[in-house]
């Protein structure tokens, strides 16, 4: 029993004195000619191969002394983030700067987390493609992008010429396409229920509509578009006639399908050329993949915004034109930001990082997703509340993925859950 | 109060002391401010698109606690619930008892093997857990799955007519080493001439088993169960993991899954008033549930 | 006392045929039990195409170097150190979340106080109310005393542990007997010298059993530090899986890896407890 009562008193002196030694961050305050102290939380992998974000931070508290910026990683979801940062903001000990979604910025902006910054943004603007628009909401810009994701098509050019098919450009080619390699047991694309919401709004900006606009002082909800139900009976189409896998994007099983060969393309996100491609590595089937533009879904060269996120400030940053300066150059830093995965939002040219490169048969994948980003909508925008949307969506499209409803299901169950997003935030809706 | 009386109240107190304050601190005081908080929405500060870029705290009364109430996804999420843990506890807690006694006994003369092996489930973090088990429900991936069919267009195991137990094969997976190990810790305090006694009068295993050591372990398999109980209600980790492989359960499956997506804003993005709202309810439910469960287990001793 | 149990008399010896159907069922128990535990063991060895296309239970090539420098590098070198972190964490909580816990659940079992029944009522409505979303106002108590961001704000909401206090409870009225209470006091000896000579003696599986619940509880909890801890250093190891999981392409090999180097701290301890696992004195001291 002693040595228990000894073993007790060991742990907990020796676990204090360590406890002790990692004390929290020291609370001096600030003083003139103190540097600014800028704080900024991220959601990037910082992975294997990547440039870390803590060494790009480090470049530049090198070259600035005035301006000292500490970056965290957030380890979670982005709606946990959310709630972090919310919570932190009402307690007045909110980071400076933060990465969110853009479909997260409406709904910042509205619960009065986020600083208006348009005067220090017009100065960085022109370094900015069109992902700018994201961060401004009815003239109020709030930070700065970081990386867009306009859909691109992802297909297996070695699959592509023994099945003796061509990247579709149009819809009807698709679909023809579709059930040639569906004959074969190949399938050219996935219908993913868990990217529903960003990968059928992303489709409709690309047929040209959008999901939400805005007339006057209200919102509206615009799911019943001609657009909207073309995309819809596209996807309709693709099921009815079995030539589309359907599984889940972020499930191992979709890994599993690029692995065996049986999945040989697919619409997605520009950011998924970061890692869609993994499984493959080392195997007979490595850089066999390219890069294309999506066909056209009826409004000609246009592509839609899946995903992509900004660098916004946060209320309460005492420090916001330094804030900006940091976040100007961090979003201008490509060649690091690409190495994380992303496709960056700054109009500066990337290079194709390596491993890119080596996944894509050395195609030249930054150009086409340049590409993509000019010819990205600048017209879809989000509702405040866009994150209840999602999952409702995603049920409903389960659902219709199981063989249980119509792909227009998944519209009308994102018309009703914008409709109460909305309701819920008391903003006015039509 | 006499000598003893204030002794008593001295030393009770000074023992409790340390926990009650901890209590208060990690407990009450949050509990306190949860409740408040479901009295509690927001409204826009001003009218237009963004509602002015600022909000105001309102005082709702119970409207929040209506709108958990009356809304039908919180009570057939509950229905689920006890669906669930009808099956699951009395299998887990009778398949835990069983195993405690089978190592107590002279059938097992090694049992810190076993006991470490039962056990090490309950240390897997469920993250963990959770894709290993999908690999192992995935017919795309799993050993098993690939042979057994789709049910109603769904994989085997992740259809709406089995994935209740899907779930509720990881939750026995997970605990019924630990609570294993809570039963043999009970039965390890049994002095053991009592059962010595007990075989010298000619009793065999079985009814030292059902006589002399279920009574002893009888105090902690009933709060085994009523942990249980309450555990099942704020089910949460499951239905988390398995909702990643099968998404047409929604983010409103069980009741927990209901108030955390609440909370995070991913059913309506008025988030904190209204998740608690819902907890306060999910505590009710299960604490009727317990108390009914007491009920009835006295009424049983009798 | 060791691992092995003092043979019965012969006579009372069980038949073989009762002991090979238990060693069945044992290993039946044990195949359902550790299958998936394997499995992790063989994962950790993989890579992540891998682990899709070679048989799951079947080691193919060792790419354990690879994973463990993937995991390095996803963690920025810091995996160690929230290891560390980790166990330093759960080990506190652990520990002094088992002494206030059965110290309190001995209180109520053996102490007529006022004060009692209420005590235990509130524990138990505290118990009813889902931790998970007491996290937030948990979190916004400790930036009001400043203690978030700091060890102190994993390690105090863990050790509190109504769970504990009801286990130690039960344990303490079954195995604690008034009358060795009331013979020690005869002797003269101090409430507080009680518990911890006699009292937590005659606990010892009842602790291990509210110690391990404490310390994995604490371990696995990734909530409360995702709203608790930003400093990259304080980070419990758990939270940084997490962390890489919730990329869209983990490294799932080196996640295997680390999750598999998570649980040997555990199974060290287990192995380390095993002789305190009977109760030395229970025997003897009832007769006392």
């Amino acid at each position: 029993m002693r040595k228990i009562a000894l073993a007790v008193t060991l742990t907990v002196t020796l676990a204090l004195a360590m406890v002790g030694c990692a004390n929290p961050q020291d609370k001096k305050t600030e003083q003139k000619g103190d540097p600014v102290k800028i704080t900024y939380i991220h959601r990037l992998p910082d992975g294997e191969g990547m440039t870390k974000v803590a060494d790009i931070v480090k470049r530049w508290n090198d070259a600035n002394p005035g301006i000292q910026v500490t970056a965290t990683k957030f380890d979670g979801k982005a709606q946990a983030l959310a709630v972090k940062l919310e919570t932190d903001i009402k307690a007045n000990a909110g980071p400076c700067l933060a990465q969110l979604s853009y479909n997260e910025i409406p709904e910042m902006y509205v619960k009065g987390l986020l600083q208006d910054v348009t005067a220090e943004a017009k100065k960085y603007q022109k370094n900015y493609g069109g992902a700018f628009g994201q961060m401004t909401l009815a003239g109020k810009t709030t930070g700065l992008p970081q990386d867009s994701g306009p859909l691109v098509y992802l297909y297996d050019a070695k699959e592509f010429k023994a099945l003796d098919i061509k990247v579709p450009t149009t819809l009807d080619e698709f679909k023809a396409a579709a059930a040639k390699a569906a004959a074969k047991g190949k399938y050219i694309a996935a219908f993913t229920p868990d990217e529903t919401a960003y990968w059928l709004s992303a489709q409709t900006a690309a047929a040209g509509g959008v999901w939400y606009k805005t007339e006057g002082d209200k919102w509206k909800v615009n799911l019943d578009s001609l657009e909207a139900q073309k995309v819809a009976k596209f996807w309709q189409d693709m099921i009815d006639a079995k030539s589309v896998l359907t599984l889940d994007r972020w499930s191992d099983a979709y890994t599993k399908a690029i692995a065996d060969g049986r999945l040989i393309g697919n619409l997605s996100a520009a950011w998924e050329t970061g890692f869609a491609l993994d499984g493959l590595d080392g195997t007979p089937r490595e850089g066999q993949w390219r890069v294309a533009q999506i066909p056209d879904f009826g409004a000609g060269a246009k592509t839609g915004p899946d995903g992509g996120s900004g660098v916004a400030v946060m209320k309460g940053c005492a420090h916001p034109a330094e804030a900006m300066k940091f976040n100007d150059w961090f979003n201008t830093q490509v060649d690091d930001l690409a190495t994380q995965g992303l496709v960056p939002a700054a109009v500066q040219p990337a290079k194709t990082p390596a491993k890119m490169a080596r996944q894509f048969g050395g195609q030249d994948v930054r150009a086409v997703l340049a590409q993509a980003n000019k010819n990205l909508s600048q017209d879809f925008i989000y509702i405040p509340g866009f994150s209840a949307v999602v999952p409702k969506t995603t049920e409903t499209a389960a659902k219709v993925a199981a063989g249980n409803g119509k792909v227009a299901d998944v519209f009308a169950a994102a018309k009703t859950s914008s409709f109460q997003a909305l309701k819920s935030l008391g903003l006015p809706a039509i | 109060m006499s000598r003893n009386a204030r002794h008593q109240a001295l030393f009770g107190w000074l023992f409790a002391a340390p926990f009650a304050i901890g209590f208060l601190l990690v407990f009450v005081a949050p509990i306190i401010w949860a409740i408040r908080a479901a009295f509690f929405g927001s409204e826009a500060a001003e009218g237009g698109l963004y509602g002015g870029g600022a909000r105001r705290e309102v005082f709702v009364g119970f409207k929040n606690f209506a709108h958990a109430a009356t809304n039908p996804g919180f009570w057939s999420g509950m229905g689920r619930v006890l669906a669930f843990g009808a099956i699951q506890i009395p299998v887990m807690i009778l398949a835990a008892l069983f195993l405690a006694l089978l190592l107590d006994s002279f059938l097992v003369r090694r049992p810190g093997l076993w006991r470490l092996g039962y056990f090490l489930p309950f240390a897997i973090p469920g993250l963990i857990a959770a894709i290993v088990w999908t690999y192992l429900y995935l017919p795309e991936l799993s050993p098993f799955a690939a042979a057994l069919p789709d049910l109603d267009g769904i994989a085997f195991f992740l259809s709406p007519r089995l994935v209740l137990a899907s779930m509720a094969n990881i939750t026995t997976w997970t605990y019924t080493g630990y609570n294993m190990l809570i039963f043999l810790a009970a039965l390890q305090a049994i002095p053991h001439d009592l059962y010595e006694a007990a075989r010298i009068d000619g009793a065999s295993g079985w009814v030292i088993a059902t006589k002399i050591k279920i009574p002893l372990v009888r105090g902690a398999a009933l709060l085994a169960v009523l942990l249980s109980i309450i555990g099942t209600v704020q089910l949460f980790n499951e239905p988390t993991m398995i909702r990643t492989v099968a998404t047409w359960m929604g983010n409103d499956y069980m009741p927990m899954l209901m108030a955390y997506n609440t909370l995070m804003g991913q059913i309506s993005p008025s988030g904190m008033g209204p998740a608690s709202a819902i907890s306060i309810l999910m505590a009710v439910v299960a604490g009727s549930l317990a108390v009914i469960y007491a009920l009835v287990q006295r009424r049983i001793a009798r | 006392m060791s691992a092995v149990r003092t043979a019965p008399p012969p006579a009372f010896a069980p038949s073989k045929f009762a002991r090979s159907l238990t060693l069945i069922v044992l290993v039946v128990a044990m195949v359902y039990f550790m299958g998936p535990v394997i499995w992790l063991i063989i994962a950790s060895s993989k890579s992540t195409a891998d682990l899709l296309t070679t048989p799951p239970f079947a080691f193919s090539q060792l790419n354990w170097v690879a994973n463990w420098q993937a995991l390095m590098s996803w963690t920025g070198g810091q995996f160690p150190r929230w290891v560390i972190n980790s166990v330093i964490y759960s080990s506190l909580a652990g520990v002094v979340g088992t002494m206030i816990s059965l110290a309190c659940g001995f209180a109520i079992a053996k102490y007529q106080f006022p004060g009692r029944k209420a005590l235990l009522m509130i524990t138990m409505t505290g118990l009813l109310m889902p931790v998970a979303l007491l996290t937030v106002p948990l979190y916004v108590l400790f930036q009001t005393i400043g203690l978030a961001n700091t060890p102190w704000a994993v390690i105090v909401p863990s050790l509190v542990s109504p769970f504990g206090l009801f286990l130690g409870r039960v344990y303490a009225e079954a195995s604690v007997p008034t009358e060795l209470l009331e013979a020690a006091r005869v002797d003269g000896a101090g409430e507080v010298r009680i518990f911890f000579t006699i009292v937590l003696r005659l606990l010892g599986p009842a602790m291990l059993t509210i110690f391990l619940f404490i310390f994995v509880a604490t371990w696995n909890n990734i909530l409360l530090p995702l709203m608790m801890i930003s400093s990259d250093n304080l980070k419990p190891v758990t939270l940084g899986l997490y962390g890489m999981a919730s990329y869209y392409a983990p490294n799932k090999g080196a996640m295997m890896l680390g999750a598999l180097l998570g649980v040997l701290p555990l199974v060290a301890l287990f192995l380390a407890l095993q002789r305190h696992w009977r109760a030395g004195l229970a025997a003897g001291a009832v007769k006392g």
